[in-house]
């Protein structure tokens, strides 16, 4: 593992609500290296989906700083932040969130094209992309024609697709049976030893997050746990 | 440009919603277009006949003076004025007619008639007998036919006009002319001469007549006559202002109905848009995660309300072509007296109307989809993604 912090986080502070203010991350630092697989778990209500919006850059924090690749990601501008968003991360949501109105292909082409890729060259990346999921048969087929485990799948395609550096899932296997669960976080597991990149993901499934390198227990917006699992290679 | 893509994926995927977009903005661009072309063609009928049926400028005798005296020399200076087709000098006076036992007060009008033909082609409206029957300056007369039938009169009757101050003189009828207008019921033509004659004002006159090239231009000639000669010359847009006024307020209530109009059609576009977004909440949410600035997000759905105006504006100009089309091909039954001898609806197809509906429209359209666009620019990504 790369000894580089991919992801830097000083005294993050989230508050939520004007009037009855909710303090949903209280004073997080957190370090995390390039190529980690982690999980972040805790009850609901804890902060652990707060935590990987900021992260995500989907959220401002109300205080504190977040380093991504060394730049602070909080003092960026909207259109820095899409940027980033775009070449940097890489999202998997619970729900697929794919466009029902475009194919497997068309959705994974997605990203690339909003990063002004070209149509051919997006073509020929995102179809590799599915395959690498185990879709390649699959390339033409809208979201209503697939599978909840397929359409993650095109989901982690998408997710990877601009080669980011950091791929963050929230719950990505909440909506699976435990099966097509098994099968998503062995793909997880793959890519991430193939192409080195970090892993976040948030889950309450702890049966999956036992199967992490390292888990970051998360309880009233505070880091209650942070304990390497012995998983990692 | 994936913005095309993803608001063109969206108005196919909801073609129901589309097409009573469609349908509203087609209708209003349609009827706006039907409106237009029947407007100008009342507007068009109306002056047509109007600077047909009248001199262009009509110069009448300085102020507090009855009379034109030596208008030869004003007639010559008015024929050397650039685009100046005609000139007609007139006497006009008031006369008592008189048939049998009928009597009708009418306006007489002492012509030249080949003149009078240059400035007012009066030949066109002949019922019977000939314009020129008055050429010389013998005791002819020629009559409205609301005023010949008023007095009971026919050709070659002998009709006695008395004016106060002179002697009672019989006219003899040459002609009969009908122009569907109030003057049928009124005026009578006699030669100029033999009128200066009847009145005993000598070689004077009461006003002269013109035709130029560009009726459009009357305003400017007159205004030289007047600054020139220090005649009042008055120009048909001047004589008729209270017709050209109504036909511009008229015109103005009518863009008062047609943003109206556009208004409406313009909100049930607003409305497809609004739900599209409702409904894509969670779509637009990933595509900001994905990277799409909050810019590319307002434009997606700015090209959606694009698209559906312009699918809404074609659809509307091919409607409005041929319903106007339609509409200027029915015969309908009008007597002939009536409005002008028109015998269908007035209908003027003109390009620039597509061009200004389909603009109009365009614009409305843009416009409303300026708010659902911004709500959905506006959208918090994590409150997007997470209201699924």
């Amino acid at each position: 593992m790369s000894e580089k912090n991919i992801i830097q986080i000083k005294n993050l502070t989230k508050i939520f609500g004007d009037g009855v203010e909710i303090k949903a991350l209280d004073d997080v630092n957190l370090n995390i290296e390039q190529g980690e697989f982690l999980a972040i778990v805790g009850p609901s209500g804890s902060g652990k989906s707060t935590l990987l919006n900021q992260i995500g850059i989907l959220d401002s924090p109300t205080s504190g700083t977040i380093l991504l690749d060394g730049i602070d990601v909080t003092k960026m501008s909207d259109k820095q932040r899409s940027i980033t968003r775009n070449k940097q991360l890489g999202f998997i949501f619970q729900y697929h969130h794919l466009l029902p109105d475009f194919n497997a292909l068309e959705n994974v082409m997605m990203p690339l094209l909003i990063n002004g890729v070209k149509r051919s060259k997006a073509r020929k990346i995102a179809s590799q992309m599915l395959e690498e999921v185990g879709l390649g048969d699959r390339l033409k087929h809208r979201p209503n024609q697939l599978s909840g485990g397929q359409n993650q799948r095109v989901a982690i395609a998408r997710a990877l697709v601009n080669k980011p550096g950091i791929v963050i899932g929230d719950e990505p296997t909440g909506n699976l049976d435990s099966k097509a669960s098994d099968n998503i976080y062995e793909l997880l597991r793959k890519l991430n030893r193939e192409h080195n990149q970090t892993f976040i993901l948030v889950t309450h499934d702890e049966r999956m997050a036992a199967k992490t390198d390292r888990i970051i227990r998360i309880v009233d917006g505070k880091i209650a746990e942070d304990s390497l699992n012995g998983n990692s290679d | 440009m994936f913005e095309l893509d993803v608001a063109t994926r969206h108005i196919k995927s909801r073609r129901r919603q589309t097409l009573f977009s469609v349908i509203a903005v087609s209708l209003a661009v349609g009827i706006i277009i039907i409106f237009m072309s029947m407007m100008g063609g009342y507007t068009s009928i109306l002056i047509d006949s109007t600077t047909e049926n009248q001199a262009h400028i009509t110069i009448m005798p300085k102020e507090g003076e009855d009379y034109i005296h030596l208008y030869h020399g004003l007639e010559n200076y008015v024929y050397d004025l650039e685009g100046v087709k005609g000139v007609s000098s007139y006497f006009q006076g008031e006369a008592a007619l008189q048939y049998k036992h009928n009597a009708e007060g009418v306006l007489l009008y002492g012509i030249n008639p080949e003149d009078e033909n240059r400035v007012v082609n009066r030949d066109k409206y002949m019922l019977a007998g000939e314009f020129a029957s008055i050429e010389n300056p013998g005791s002819r007369m020629i009559l409205g036919f609301k005023l010949a039938k008023n007095l009971d009169v026919g050709m070659s009757d002998t009709v006695t006009a008395q004016i106060p101050g002179a002697d009672p003189t019989d006219f003899t009828i040459t002609g009969i002319f009908q122009t569907g207008t109030p003057v049928d019921e009124t005026m009578a033509f006699v030669n100029l001469e033999r009128l200066q004659d009847f009145y005993g004002s000598g070689d004077v006159i009461t006003g002269m007549g013109i035709r130029i090239s560009d009726a459009y231009a009357a305003d400017t000639t007159a205004n030289g006559i007047d600054r020139e000669t220090g005649y009042d010359a008055i120009s048909w847009m001047e004589q008729n202002a209270e017709i050209l006024t109504l036909l511009e307020t008229s015109e103005g209530m009518v863009y008062f109905f047609y943003i109206i109009i556009f208004g409406i059609s313009g909100f049930g576009v607003a409305n497809v848009l609004i739900m599209i977004v409702m409904e894509k909440m969670g779509e637009i949410g990933m595509l900001m995660a994905m990277g799409t600035s909050r810019r590319s997000i307002m434009l997606i759905f700015l090209l959606e309300a694009t698209i559906l105006g312009m699918m809404g504006v074609v659809v509307g100009c091919i409607l409005g072509y041929l319903a106007s089309a339609a509409i200027a091909s029915i015969t309908i039954p009008i007597p002939p007296d009536m409005y002008f001898g028109m015998d269908h609806l007035p209908v003027v197809i003109e390009f620039k109307n597509f061009i200004t509906a389909s603009i109009f429209a365009m614009v409305i359209n843009i416009i409303a989809g300026v708010f659902p666009a911004r709500r959905a620019s506006k959208m918090d990504p994590v409150e997007a993604i997470y209201s699924v």
